[in-house]
């Protein structure tokens, strides 16, 4: 306990130390690592806290995904911001003011683990008792992540999948200005240079047991930390690692953007399908117990489809948006 | 106890990895701190899981582990691309010059 409290002070001291080193710094590329580092120290303090779920999606997205998309995207524009504002008093006297206010407000917070707080005595001890009866699976956070709040959770994968039509369409349009080099041909240049022949031969080896890895993540997540979300951006993680190693141009003639597009639509359409099957059957919209026979096995067959649909959009999307930014033109500036 | 003294240690050296980040002067020193944080937070992660009794938590370690190496791979994979395209550049203004 004590080493707990003592880490977790740690974790948010460097949170706030990023978090303004992140603002200080003028160069985009040195701010995109102060991000990778701030997502650990956020997927670590998720995990003192015992969260081992979130942690592992914020690693995997936030320490992995976004630094490979940050670099694409900074491939795409200057390195260094152009624009320097000078610095503005009053705002910052403001911020200071609000956060005393809201330090000031923690006094009056329960004690992190007190039992008696209201967080622990709301909905909680309901889902800790009823899920080995209704659900029958260890890992509760998926339980309720999957099936009691089934709602909330289609609500996120439509989020993602809009996500990914959104920077597409950004992404999408032709600019005018001239072009430097594509990224096709960046990728064979890079290819015809190509010497690291020791990187090449271990991050080949690396990808299959990352797709294996994402397997257990998706399809175990019932019993260890892990579900759809995590499972998603693991495989998204592999495809980027191949198309790094490879040419971003070769990424995408493997997975092809028309055919990224559909099965993130299908994934999406998998989820809502197993909630409108469950009104065919005679249920409520997402209430697995129709499903079998068995209304546990039921709730078993729903949790497995539903985060099969998750984490098929959430990969497709990644590695949708993974391809256009590494294979769009850059320009002369 | 020993483990306790390991996270303990392994928190001093995540703090020394991020004031290299800080100062660092070149690109090259930040890459490092971030690379370095990245095996540090794995073994923190590690340590943690074992302090806990919780070995199933290991899996998290793994993970981190395998996501870092992409990560610093990204970014090298851009400080190499960057050149390349500097050079591209150089010679398509020589050659209009």
């Amino acid at each position: 306990m004590m080493l707990e409290t003592i880490l977790g002070l740690f974790t948010l001291t460097m949170v706030a130390i990023v978090a303004i080193a992140t603002i200080m710094s003028s160069n985009l590329f040195v701010a995109s690592m102060w991000f990778g580092i701030f997502s650990l120290l956020m997927a670590s303090n998720f995990f003192i806290l015992d969260a081992a779920d979130v942690a592992l999606t914020e690693a995997a997205v936030g320490a992995g995904v976004s630094t490979v998309l940050f670099m694409g995207a900074l491939a795409l524009t200057a390195e260094k911001e152009t624009i320097r504002m000078r610095t503005n008093w009053l705002p910052v006297a403001a911020l200071v003011a609000l956060s005393l206010v809201l330090f000031v407000a923690t006094f009056e917070q329960p004690v992190l683990g007190d039992i008696n707080a209201p967080v622990h005595q709301h909905v909680a001890p309901w889902y800790i008792e009823k899920t080995p009866e209704y659900i029958n699976i260890p890992n509760i956070v998926t339980a309720i992540l999957a099936s009691f709040r089934g709602y909330d959770t289609l609500g996120e994968v439509l989020v993602i999948f809009t996500a990914g039509i959104g920077v597409l369409s950004v992404l999408s349009f032709k600019p005018k200005s001239k072009q430097s080099l594509s990224g096709e041909q960046l990728g064979q240049k890079v290819r015809g240079v190509q010497h690291h022949v020791i990187l090449r031969v271990v991050g080949k080896l690396i990808i299959p047991i990352l797709l294996l890895f994402g397997l257990l993540v998706q399809f175990h997540g019932k019993y260890s930390p892990g579900g759809g979300f995590s499972a998603g951006a693991l495989f998204a993680a592999a495809v980027m690692l191949y198309g790094i190693l490879e040419g971003a141009d070769r990424s995408e003639a493997a997975m092809p953007q028309r055919i990224m597009l559909r099965l993130a639509a299908l994934g999406a359409t998998l989820y809502t399908g197993v909630g409108i099957a469950c009104m065919l059957l005679g249920g409520h919209f997402l209430d697995y117990n129709v499903l079998w026979s068995n209304p546990v096995t039921g709730q078993y067959v729903g949790i497995l489809l539903v985060e099969f649909g998750v984490g098929l959009t959430v990969t497709t999307v990644l590695v949708m948006i993974f391809n256009a930014i590494a294979n769009r033109p850059t320009y002369q500036a | 106890m020993m483990l306790i003294a390991a996270g303990l240690a392994i928190v001093v050296t995540m703090f020394m990895a991020v004031i290299r980040g800080l100062l660092g002067p070149g690109v090259y020193d930040r890459v490092l701190a971030m690379n370095m944080f990245g095996t540090k937070t794995v073994l923190l992660v590690a340590v943690v899981a074992m302090i806990m009794g919780r070995p199933d938590f290991l899996d998290l370690a793994l993970a981190y582990a395998l996501i870092n190496f992409i990560g610093v791979l990204a970014i090298l994979q851009f400080v190499q691309n960057r050149e390349a395209r500097q050079a591209q550049q150089k010679n398509q203004t020589g050659a209009s010059s």
